[in-house]
């Protein structure tokens, strides 16, 4: 009796340290187009000072095919550019639990970061609602963070009343957060386009996954489209657990829509809306969405197009709130690739790009200093300082005092059939074109 | 364990044990009523979606509510068998090649019966296992003991299809093709059909099971006084055992629709769905067959008629808010037995 208690305690000790040790090195989801994150670099050359620059990402999970190609821009960056008297690794956070962007998760990444001395530079986050937990965290500790993705606009202006100080209650000045990316209220607008303009559709109807970035960009959306002159016949809010779609798809077939925009994440169930649209006789319904479903091909693991599936994918627009013409396409790609043998993401020429500005300031700030909590204020004081101009695989581009970027392009993708993937439409500067002209 | 048990003692037409079934008919015509009114012409799609996921929810919590029936423990790992039951049947689809619908019917019905043989027989394997060597022995122990253990067997098995599987969304080719069969007033897609006479063929077989067989016989007696059933000579392991074969099999089965109704799953949807499931069970009335039908159909009608009046964003807080209702109104759920009963 007692041998045959010790051996099935022995048994379950086995399958549960099997479990827990495999689970302790989170690898990315299994598909052609996924890779490993970024490898750590060898040890500091001599005389060098160590430093490293963080990353703050969603890594596994259903978030892979988001956080890794964005990760991956950065070690193209480090591998690709050097400071002399630095050498510069990585500190990888994962904000995803169980797959999905976690806020909380993300919050307690950057308070790790902050406590890694060395670390004087975050690239990250991804999603709009975890930069909302991590803006005061990294603005207390003084640590610069360099969003490539984040495009909520009350993250750095005031939107929807909301002043975006009371974000970083400690230090309202002194702002620790730039984007690279731009804002909503032009991705939205540039959704109406898509819908009213491109395709000449006059009727929409609205979603939105009740998260901070998806929320945002609908409402832009429904504004704007109703702007130009459509009719928005609904707007609704599936909770973004929402496993089955189909009595909200039946109520919308019902409504006869020419147009279906949703703004909100993948990982929030979009695919699977998608999909059940066109098991309901809706394949044919244009259907719009932001940067959050556009994370790969159908052939990248659980991105929207593989779980919309062949029938849910035609005719369905996304946008990137990034340059797709950037200086030096071909060869950024051709570097990307051969690095990681698969083609960049939507976001990871932004991330190589915040990279570079943290190169810069480095550069600039950096000769003849030591201490690295000195290293990482001034790092902090020179991104934040608007004179500053960056020369980045983006193009040219400088922060305002809120942190937002100079550039203000938003590209135009849509689905097709031949590569089933997303093919660049077009891109559209904001600055010089804005809607309504 | 059912209303059934008191019909020999009841008045000549049998209203006792049709007291169940005469709830849930009641039960739908009302909520078709209440769709009707919020969702117009939509409204048949609308009651055929609601009539759809709760079964889906009824042959969970069917699983939920024999193991609470007759060992008095709520099985939190159960929503993760449905999971795997999904994942299951995904691994079969895989390796048999099948990379969409099947439009010819032979081999269709040869892939289905594989699929769902499959599935059903190792998720009933695996309840077995699970009860053999997480549940057995702390049958006698204080309550709290095998519920943390119910618990924790439910991380395992998440893990275990996270990181041997995949973490993130795997779609399964979805089986059935998509027809729609078109009666005027109404169209319904061939899918659709096949889940609701599936499951209603599931709940009707197990009824028949409990109810005419020995060992459903010997299930319910191990209900309703373990010792007692001990006496009259049945064995409590092996019924136990069967139990929860039965109840897993189920979910296996309930995993399998997952794949064929929805077409994606992930590892951890388990939660979710074994919390719905759980509620309905308890909502009809936890250790009772036809509570659990009864309760999985009305969580199916609170969401679709949540969505239909434009709170879907509200749905889950509808959903429990009945829960809560129900229990403060009457604690033993919808059919459930009045504690008295009990001797």
């Amino acid at each position: 009796m007692k041998l045959r208690n010790l051996g099935v305690l022995g048994g379950i000790a086995a399958l549960t340290l099997t479990a827990c040790g495999s689970s302790a090195t989170p690898v990315p989801t299994t598909g052609a187009a996924a890779t490993t994150g970024p490898a750590a670099t060898t040890g500091p050359a001599a005389g060098s000072i160590a430093v490293k620059i963080g990353i703050e990402l969603p890594m596994t999970g259903g978030e892979a095919p988001n956080g890794v190609p964005t990760a991956n821009g950065v070690a193209l960056a480090l591998a690709k550019i050097q400071v002399p008297g630095f050498t510069v690794t990585i500190n990888q956070q994962d904000d995803a639990v169980n797959g999905v962007h976690s806020a909380t998760q993300g919050a307690t990444n950057i308070g790790t970061l902050v406590n890694d001395a060395s670390v004087l530079f975050v690239v990250g986050p991804y999603n709009s609602s975890v930069a909302q937990a991590e803006i005061p965290v990294s603005n207390a500790a003084g640590l610069m963070q360099c969003s490539p993705a984040n495009t909520n606009p009350g993250l750095t202006k005031t939107w929807g009343g909301v002043d975006p100080k009371t974000l970083r209650p400690t230090n309202p000045d002194k702002i620790a957060y730039v984007r690279v990316a731009t804002t909503d209220d032009l991705q939205g607008a540039a959704g109406a386009d898509i819908a009213y303009n491109l395709q000449g559709k006059k009727t929409a109807y609205v979603l939105d996954d009740t998260q901070t970035y998806g929320k945002g960009i609908a409402d832009v959306f429904e504004t704007q489209f109703k702007a130009l002159g459509g009719t928005v016949l609904g707007h609704d809010s599936p909770p973004s657990t929402t496993s089955d779609f189909t009595s909200e798809v039946t109520t919308i077939s019902g409504k006869k829509p020419d147009y279906v925009y949703y703004g909100g994440v993948t990982t929030s169930g979009l695919g699977l809306f998608r999909k059940q649209m066109a098991q309901q006789n809706m394949a044919s319904t244009d259907f719009g969405g932001g940067d959050g479903i556009n994370d790969g091909s159908a052939a990248t693991a659980s991105s929207f197009l593989q779980i919309a599936g062949d029938a849910g994918d035609p005719n369905t627009f996304s946008t990137v709130a990034a340059t797709h013409d950037i200086p030096g396409l071909d060869a950024f790609n051709s570097a990307y690739k051969a690095m990681f043998n698969t083609d960049p993401g939507s976001y990871s020429a932004a991330a190589y790009a915040c990279t570079q500005v943290f190169l810069q300031a480095l550069k600039s700030v950096g000769t003849g200093v030591t201490d690295l909590a000195a290293l990482r204020s001034a790092v902090r004081a020179y991104v934040a300082t608007p004179s500053n101009s960056y020369d980045t695989q983006l193009g040219t581009l400088s922060f305002d005092a809120n942190g937002d970027t100079s550039q203000k392009v938003i590209s135009y993708y849509g689905f097709d059939a031949t590569s089933k993937d997303w093919k660049f439409i077009k891109q559209r500067d904001f600055t010089q074109q804005p809607l309504g002209q | 364990m059912t209303a059934e048990a008191t019909a020999l003692s009841g008045p000549r037409f049998p209203v006792a044990r049709l007291r169940g079934p005469l709830i849930l008919l009641l039960v739908i015509l009302a909520s078709y009523a209440v769709i009707a009114f919020g969702a117009g012409e939509q409204a048949p799609a609308q009651f055929i979606n609601a009539v759809t996921i709760g079964a889906l929810y009824a042959l969970i919590a069917l699983g939920y509510t024999m193991v609470y029936g007759i060992i008095e423990l709520i099985n939190f790992a159960h929503g993760e068998i449905f999971m795997c039951g999904s994942f299951v049947s995904w691994s079969v689809i895989t390796t048999m090649g099948i990379t969409g619908a099947i439009t010819d019917i032979p081999r269709l019905v040869i892939v289905l019966v594989v699929v769902f043989l499959i599935s059903m027989l190792v998720m009933g394997v695996v309840g077995v296992i699970i009860e053999r060597f997480a549940y057995r022995r702390l049958r006698n122990a204080p309550r709290l003991a095998p519920l943390i253990t119910a618990i924790g067997v439910s991380f395992i098995l998440q893990n275990i299809i996270s990181v041997g599987i995949s973490n993130s969304v795997v779609t399964i080719p979805q089986l059935i093709p998509n027809t729609k069969l078109d009666f005027g007033v109404f169209s319904i897609s061939v899918i659709n059909v096949f889940v609701i006479a599936l499951a209603l063929a599931l709940m009707v077989a197990l009824h028949l099971f409990i109810t005419q067989t020995r060992l459903g016989t010997a299930m319910r007696s191990t209900a309703m006084d373990r010792e007692a059933a001990q006496l009259m000579g049945v064995n409590i392991n092996t019924t136990i055992a069967i139990t929860f074969f039965i109840g897993s099999a189920l979910a296996g089965a309930a995993g399998v629709v997952q794949g064929l109704y929805i077409g994606v799953t992930v590892f951890n949807i388990g939660f979710n769905y074994g919390l719905k499931a759980f509620t309905a069970a308890v909502l009809g009335g936890i250790g009772n067959t036809t509570g659990a039908v009864l309760g999985g159909f009305v969580i199916g009608f609170l969401e679709v008629i949540s969505q239909v009046y434009g709170y879907a964003n509200w749905s889950e807080a509808v959903v429990f808010g009945a829960l809560v209702a129900v229990l403060i109104f009457r604690p033993t759920g919808i059919l459930g037995q009045q504690l008295a009963d009990r001797a």
